[in-house]
């Protein structure tokens, strides 16, 4: 089950992307629709483009930092009774995980693109539990047995008409093609069981404020909501890169991160600072009220660390993972993240693939970037996402000369 | 699909083999100026940097791979690589097409006679004016690119250039913000000669030159802030200029850096970015070679794209 990436096996699920009609049907109309809608969003409220700028900074400032943080975090995580997890690589986050869970048990995931990274979802599989995706385009994901499309919106690849076959196949249920309105209400009927009887919920996180431990996480669909609350044991996997400072910036960071997504105002913003408790009686404080009992953070690095020394890679640890720069890039709109790793594709995927898993391998996807600078533009932190890529082709560039 | 590493050796290759990132002869990209009698040393001085010349070179490689994409041959990278190394792409013939060359002929002699208009005498470097090295900065061939920016650079000043034009946005870029990181004291003034009409104030003749829908190239709109003045000086032409959705800092990529790599992806984004500009118009108007190549190659009889260099001379072809 080992995450890997062959550039060419890439290129070849490209060709294939250009050649499905669906697929670029689903994408032109995605990326349509949110270039407007974000476009119209920050005309109406400029005040959102400044706010971006404020986190654009203290991104900066926070990566400069980083060890600083992740101390400081693990400090208040244990403060506020959560358990925190250093995991310097994806065997290492596995096993810490996979020893919370065991097996035999039932799981339920928000989305979480860390989640994707180190294999979790299969990864439970094998130590024999059942594991539900609870977002509903991971959740198609999941049925179709692929990996997610997009940063925010992971099945951005599949047309209504494609979702509802999918849905109707696989649950083995009756749903009119291309219901929108029914693809919904069968998904969550299904898995409204799985949340409530679930043993363990698992999320990734927008923003984990250093000075408070509080993780923010933001979203519509209310799963991220059930899934951190209903299951007696909640586990948060959080990449080193989310951690800023205080909770009033982790707070921005998921303001900003649902304006670029298209997403403002967010219907929901989650802060989680600590297992559920109660000290109603007596004054005497037990854990696991009505939410759950225990909180693990594993705080993930994989490469994170080593890239925030790099002066040209550190830029990405800016990185909000918004996916505006996905949907203003003329490649992506072709390629969703077929054009990427196993988990993060598009402009700012393809450096996190190459800090993640591998930078040459990545670097030669870079080859498919038009160096256009559109996502330069589009980026609400100002990451010179091109540059990072050109820089990418270099180091391919060198490996080869290097033989 | 390509392998990259393909590309970048046969680039590579024939760099070191006659400073032209693909076969072209080296007389292709000073021949047009002989008639001109521009003065072989001084400044200001036009520097082409090859891009416009060596157009409709790489428009025939691109033909050629394409034919090999169109025909499933290459359909996965490394199908690809093992028919190109035994066929040698560098050993390709690359045969230009004669309509394109007198075109961008034609384009680079408007760009002197604007200026000569606009009270701009310029010198020009014939066998010194050398290709940029575009291709090997855009590819991560930074030592080469290094070591061919500072023969470049050397070339310029032997010819006392102080002040050099630029005709395209690749080479506006690389010659005033890339260069300036890898040549130690680098200090050449760099202009494009859109900069130069605009600041110098147009002549015109023409006064009703219609409409046209302009494509703003990537360099030039997002990197280099050129903007305003193509669009000054066709209206001073008496053109209409007609914007499309996507514009000045936000426009949208004709697809043409990735040809070589990926011919089929990028003829479906000259496609996408093509419907985008006709259905404001049917005169496109390019500022860059590439974005010229790649529109025009996607594009049928209802459309027109025409260089800016023709307009503003009212030599359109």
């Amino acid at each position: 089950m080992k995450v890997k990436l062959e550039a060419d096996m890439v290129l070849d699920e490209i060709s294939k992307a250009l050649d499905n009609i669906e697929f670029q049907e689903a994408l032109r109309r995605a990326s349509t629709n949110n270039q407007v809608k974000v476009a119209q969003l920050l005309t109406e409220k400029p005040e959102l483009i400044e706010l971006a700028k404020e986190v654009g900074s203290l991104k900066r400032r926070s990566v400069e930092s980083l060890r600083e943080l992740v101390e400081k975090a693990v400090e208040s995580l244990r403060k506020i009774a959560a358990k925190p997890y250093y995991a310097e690589t994806v065997e290492e986050a596995r096993k810490l995980i996979g020893d919370i869970v065991g097996s035999g048990k039932r799981v339920v995931m928000a989305k979480s693109m860390a989640a994707t990274e180190i294999g979790l979802r299969q990864y439970l599989e094998s130590l024999n539990n059942e594991v539900w995706e609870t977002d509903l385009g991971e959740f198609l994901i999941q049925l179709e047995g692929s990996k997610p499309m997009h940063a925010i919106a992971p099945a951005v690849h599949m047309t209504r008409e494609r979702a509802s076959t999918l849905v109707a196949e696989k649950l083995k249920v009756g749903i009119p093609k291309g219901g929108v309105e029914d693809i919904v209400s069968t998904v969550r009927m299904f898995l409204r069981d799985k949340i409530v009887t679930a043993d363990v919920g698992v999320s990734g996180a927008n923003a984990l404020a250093a000075d408070t431990g509080a993780i923010v996480l933001v979203e519509n669909e209310s799963n991220i909501r059930l899934v951190t609350s209903a299951p007696p044991t909640h586990i948060a996997i959080v990449p080193i890169d989310k951690i800023v400072p205080t909770l009033i910036e982790a707070f921005k960071v998921a303001i900003v991160q649902a304006t670029y997504a298209g997403l403002y105002p967010p219907t929901y913003i989650n802060i989680i600072a600590g297992p559920s408790s109660t000290a109603d009686i007596e004054q005497i404080r037990v854990y696991g009220a009505q939410g759950p009992r225990e909180l693990h953070v594993i705080l993930l690095d994989n490469g994170r660390m080593k890239a925030s020394k790099d002066p040209v890679l550190k830029e990405q640890l800016y990185c909000i993972r918004c996916g505006r720069c996905q949907f203003e890039c003329p490649v992506w709109i072709h390629t969703a993240n077929t054009w990427g790793g196993p988990t993060y594709g598009g402009p700012m995927g393809i450096v996190w693939t190459a800090i993640t898993l591998d930078p040459i391998e990545a670097g030669k996807l870079a080859y498919l970037c038009l160096g256009c600078g559109r996502c330069d533009e589009a980026c609400p932190v100002n990451i010179n996402i091109s540059m990072e890529l050109r820089h990418l082709k270099m180091l391919v560039v060198q490996a080869s000369k290097r033989g | 699909m390509l392998d990259p590493l393909q590309i970048v050796r046969v680039v590579e290759e024939n760099m070191k083999a006659h400073g032209l990132p693909f076969p072209a002869p080296r007389e292709a990209l000073y021949s047009w100026a002989k008639p001109l009698k521009m003065p072989d040393r001084g400044s200001p001085m036009l520097y082409t940097g090859g891009l416009y010349q060596i157009t409709p070179y790489i428009m025939s490689v691109v033909d050629s791979l394409s034919k090999f994409e169109d025909l499933k041959l290459i359909s996965v990278a490394l199908k690809a690589s093992r028919l190109l190394s035994t066929l040698g792409l560098s050993g390709l013939v690359v045969r230009p097409r004669a309509d394109t060359v007198s075109y961008v002929e034609n384009i680079l002699r408007s760009i002197v006679e604007l200026l000569r208009k606009a009270g701009v005498n310029v010198a020009y470097g014939y066998e010194d004016d050398l290709y940029s090295g575009v291709l090997l900065y855009d590819l991560g061939l930074d030592e080469l690119f290094k070591e061919h920016a500072v023969k470049v650079y050397k070339a310029l000043k032997s010819r006392e250039a102080k002040t050099i034009i630029t005709v395209d946005p690749h080479t506006t870029h690389i010659m005033r913000s890339v260069y300036p990181k890898y040549v130690e004291g680098y200090d050449l003034e760099v202009k494009s000669y859109l900069e130069v009409l605009a600041e110098a104030g147009l002549k015109t003749e023409q006064q009703n030159g219609g409409d046209v829908v302009i494509h703003d190239p990537c360099l030039y709109a997002r990197f280099e802030g050129v903007i305003g003045q193509p669009r000054f000086l066709l209206q001073k032409s008496g053109f209409k200029v007609l914007e499309p959705r996507r514009s000045g800092r936000m426009t949208y990529c004709c697809g043409g850096p990735i040809e070589g790599l990926a011919p089929k992806m990028a003829k479906t984004i000259a496609k996408t970015r093509l419907s985008e500009l006709s259905e404001k118009h049917g005169v496109i108007v390019t500022l860059c070679p590439i974005c010229y190549a790649n529109l025009k190659s996607v594009s049928d009889d209802k459309v027109k794209v025409e260089d800016i260099a023709l307009l503003l001379g009212g030599r359109e072809l």
